[in-house]
């Protein structure tokens, strides 16, 4: 069913991949990383490409990703379920190969995981299987009906375990006195790895609750044996300590395949019940996972046990304060709510778009999620110093912007270079082409200005006033004779795409370097006008297509430019439309530190802000800086 | 030992302060033997940090190969290969890498290798991460694809030249022509007249481009001579050129062809 299943590291390492059809992966994933993972656009954990849906999950303490691949057509129902499966298993198994820093660790380690992978897909496919039918339990299905009887074994069960913990564990019993004894009975119970019933949540409690307990005891020993050194009896019982911890570890494996066994054992006969028992025999005591597991599980205390000792005991908290200051602890989403409510919130002060910084944040939270911070620094600095980073990669430019050297190929190959200028009313395009046009001028190149506004008043005027004002700065005279700018128009109320094509053939006879063509502004709601444009950008295909915004929008940035760039993809007729290729950003002195515009326009087409238009006067042109723009969105 | 360190430094210094410096022994032996101590050991605390720091600065901070290019032109692979010598799949770059480098030349001394991602939108942010720390530079092309990629090629290249030559020590600078192994390959030569020719025009379109939005920064470096065709000899760091496959001939069990690579490591250790 499963296309592929692939676990790399983010430095680009395939560490393990499931080849489930004879295509290869490496495709699709790319196209995942590169349209998804770097565009900030992490929010929902699935991708579409081609004919695949591709499903992800992001390991940010040990920077691994895993992804599956699967046909758009099915809908699978377990995959969420088994990526969650494999992550865990995948890591536990090969903690200590993954936790290095260095990727040689890496390189070196094996990851034979075909086989555990094959078991946990074969029991996620089935799990699905089974519960497709939905018929109504019976009474002696149900849960209830098995109580009594599993109470029965497990009192049984229990004596002879719990001699063996007690003994082991009196020392550890006495300073935690206060510990939940009474849930303590069941559990050895379900530690000696017999599953008896198929309670899932049940279980999974019982398990919680012992590991809490177990976590209270030892911070509680630790607490008392660092600090207060209170009494010389400690000693040997914490020594006594030791060995029920090594024994409940053992314990751990069990648990873990009862985890696995869970999906099957969900309301299902008793007939899956004997294959699971099969299998825990199978995979239990085989020493490999137990070692591994053992490891684990000791780590997990470790890198936990800040957020209970907080609330239990005096010595205890202050111990488990320092070590929160001191020591490296994993992030979770919980810790960052707060900060990135704030950081939304901060966003959308500086005029970003609302959805567009939510999911922003939501993307953050997803790349910083389980991270391990670093000694000495606070959640609001980590979350805030991602944040300033995915920003500046989003502003980075994702395509070459040299438009003089594109325009030097297009002289080499004795065609116009054509520019196009789209937008809505009022944001400057006529402006900023005249702006633009001066540039080129100033470069040596000659320019055709294309009048293909021929709806507003004035429009024509307008050029033709900037084109004498061009004249008077570069007359031919400096040039060798040679007219550097020029104005083609053909009035008011003409088919703006024919005006178009008529410039760029004369532009080729007259041997212009550059053809800027400019149409009028159109609200990108106007259904026919929009047409039209696309239309002129078909018939023309010019080299660059530039979207003319201001500063100054806000949320409606989003909707301008998705509805022109959907305009411009619906009424173009051809396999690959062209879209909009870059942004023109006008009237940014105007909006002092609010820059939240260039962050949307360039998160919505992922296209680079190619010139910023910064006054009135002809110089006024400049090129984005990222830093400059982040530096200032993130001002307080 | 670091007190008679200061006691020989004050020695040396002694015969041209003589006067001063006996003043200033009355003065001290007037007032309190303490106080000498005291000067004393501060002396020699700020002459153990800089002696640290002396040392730290010049042995760690300079040990990395950073490995530039654009996507899909095997820096990854390359790493690999280097390290371990096996091959691996691998996926686009989210973060970098970074692993110690035994180099196989006599003195055994070892170098940090650092991979970096060459997606557009991360690799400055990494090159500026790692930039100062560099060793050397080792800039992989794709030379299958060469000819279709030069203006990208050329621009990471010229950002990289540009950052690189800025730095206090300049590093070394290697471009390794990948991907050998396919027909359609450009050579190492056509690739170095190719790229001169690009950073050339590149030269002229970037100082003709629109100042950046703080003004404040300052124009940008010239890279070779000027009034002159752009030649990679102008520069004042030595680029070299080789040729390389990190893929192998035959499919995922061929060897690689890096053994230029590994000398040329060999001798920047």
């Amino acid at each position: 069913m499963l296309d592929f299943f692939t676990i790399f590291s983010k430095g680009g390492l395939v560490l393990w991949c499931f080849q489930g059809v004879s295509d290869s992966c490496t495709g699709p994933v790319n196209a995942l990383i590169r349209s998804v993972l770097l565009q900030e656009r992490g929010g929902n954990n699935s991708f579409t490409h081609e004919a695949l849906t591709l499903k992800y999950k992001l390991d940010n303490q040990f920077e691994l990703v895993f992804v599956v691949g699967f046909q758009k057509i099915l809908t699978l129902t377990y995959v969420d379920k088994l990526i969650d499966d494999v992550h865990r298993l995948f890591r536990d198994k090969y903690r200590t190969e993954i936790q290095q820093q260095s990727a040689l660790s890496l390189l070196n380690g094996t990851f034979d995981f075909q086989n555990d992978f094959l078991r946990l897909l074969r029991e996620a496919e089935e799990s699905s299987k089974i519960r497709a039918p939905t018929t109504m339990k019976k009474f002696e299905d149900s849960e209830k009906s098995k109580k009594p009887v599993r109470s029965m074994i497990e009192t049984r069960g229990e004596k002879t375990k719990e001699k063996t913990k007690n003994s082991k564990k009196k020392g550890a019993k006495k300073e935690g006195s206060d510990g939940p004894l009474a849930t303590s009975k069941t559990a050895p119970a379900e530690k000696s790895g017999l599953p008896v019933g198929p309670e899932n949540g049940e279980l999974s409690k019982e398990e919680l609750i012992r590991r809490k307990r177990e976590e209270f005891i030892q911070k509680h020993g630790k607490g008392l044996d660092k600090s207060s050194k209170s009494t010389k009896s400690d000693a040997p019982k914490e020594k006594g300590k030791k060995a029920p911890r090594v024994w409940e570890l053992g314990g751990c494996a069990n648990k873990e395949v009862l985890d696995y066994s869970t999906p099957t054992t969900n309301g299902t006969p008793e007939a899956v019940l004997s294959e699971d028992i099969n299998l825990i025999r199978g995979t239990g005591p085989g020493g490999q996972l137990q070692d591994l597991d053992c490891s684990s599980s000791d780590d997990e205390g470790a890198t936990q046990n800040t957020k209970p000792s907080a609330t239990k005991g005096t010595l205890g908290g202050m111990f488990g304060m320092l070590k929160g200051l001191v020591g490296s602890k994993s992030l979770s989403r919980e810790d960052m709510e707060s900060v990135l409510d704030k950081m939304r919130d901060h966003l959308i002060a500086k005029n970003v778009a609302a959805d567009i910084a939510v999911q922003l944040c939501e993307s953050v939270a997803n790349k910083l999620e389980g991270k391990v911070m670093g000694t000495f620094s606070t959640v609001t600095s980590t979350v805030k110093q991602a944040l300033q980073e995915s920003l500046v990669q989003i502003l980075q430019p994702q395509r070459r912007v040299d438009m003089l050297r594109d325009i030097m190929d297009a002289q080499r190959r004795q065609r116009p270079y054509v520019v196009t200028f789209c937008g809505v009313n009022g944001v400057g395009k006529s402006t900023n082409l005249a702006k633009i046009s001066f540039w080129l001028l100033e470069n040596g190149f000659s320019v055709l200005i294309a009048a293909c506004d021929t709806f507003r008043a004035g429009a024509v005027e307008q050029l033709r006033t900037h084109t004498r004002r061009l004249t008077a700065l570069h007359p031919p005279e400096k040039h060798g004779g040679r007219t550097m700018v020029q104005l083609f128009e053909k009035g008011y109320g003409k088919d703006a795409a024919g005006i178009a094509m008529e410039a760029i053939a004369f532009a080729r006879n007259q041997g212009f370097d550059v053809v800027l063509v400019d149409t009028a502004g159109r609200m990108q709601d106007n259904a026919p006008l929009m047409t039209a444009l696309a239309k002129l950008i078909t018939v023309n295909t010019p080299d660059l297509v530039l979207f003319v915004g201001e500063a100054l929008v806000g949320n409606e940035a989003v909707d301008q430019l998705v509805k022109f760039n959907r305009a411009l993809a619906d009424h173009s007729m051809v396999q690959t439309p062209r879209l909009i290729d870059g942004i023109v950003l006008t009237k940014f002195d105007t909006i002092d530190d609010k820059v939240g515009a260039a962050i949307s326009m360039t998160y919505i087409t992922s296209k680079p802000i190619v010139f910023v238009g910064t006054g009135q006067t002809y110089c006024d042109l400049r090129s984005l800086n990222a830093k400059a723009v982040v530096a200032a969105l993130m001002k307080a | 030992m670091a007190s008679a360190d200061t006691w020989r430094v004050g020695d040396g210094a002694g015969g041209a302060f003589q006067p001063y410096l006996d003043s200033l022994r009355q003065e001290l032996q007037q007032r309190d033997p303490t106080l000498l101590s005291v000067a004393v050991a501060v002396l020699a605390v700020l002459l153990t940090l800089v002696f640290w720091k002396f040392i730290w600065s010049r042995k760690s901070s300079q040990r990395a190969v950073l490995f530039v290019g654009l996507c899909d032109s095997g820096k990854t692979l390359l790493f690999v290969r280097l390290l371990t010598g096996h091959y691996r799949d691998t996926q686009t770059s989210i973060t970098d890498s970074s692993a110690a480098y035994k180099v196989n030349n006599n003195r055994g001394n070892s170098l940090t290798l650092i991979d970096l991602p060459g997606h557009e939108s991360l690799r400055f942010q990494f090159l500026d991460r790692f930039k100062s720390s560099a060793r050397a530079v080792v800039f992989v092309v794709d030379s299958a694809t060469f000819q279709r990629e030069v203006k990208d090629v050329a621009e990471f290249l010229y950002q990289v030249l540009i950052d690189s030559m800025g730095l206090k020590n300049t590093p070394s600078f290697l471009i390794a022509c990948n991907k050998q192994d396919i027909a359609m390959a450009k050579s190492a030569k056509l690739i170095q007249q190719q790229l001169e020719k690009e950073l050339n025009t590149l030269r002229v379109t970037r100082s003709a481009a629109p100042s950046t939005l703080d003004s404040s920064s300052t124009a940008p470096a010239q890279l070779g001579k000027k009034g002159k065709e752009f030649e990679f000899s102008q520069l004042p760091l030595k680029v070299e050129f080789l040729e390389c496959s990190a893929k192998g001939g035959r499919g995922d069990a061929g060897t690689a062809d890096i053994q230029d690579l590994e000398k040329w490591l060999a001798k920047i250790a």
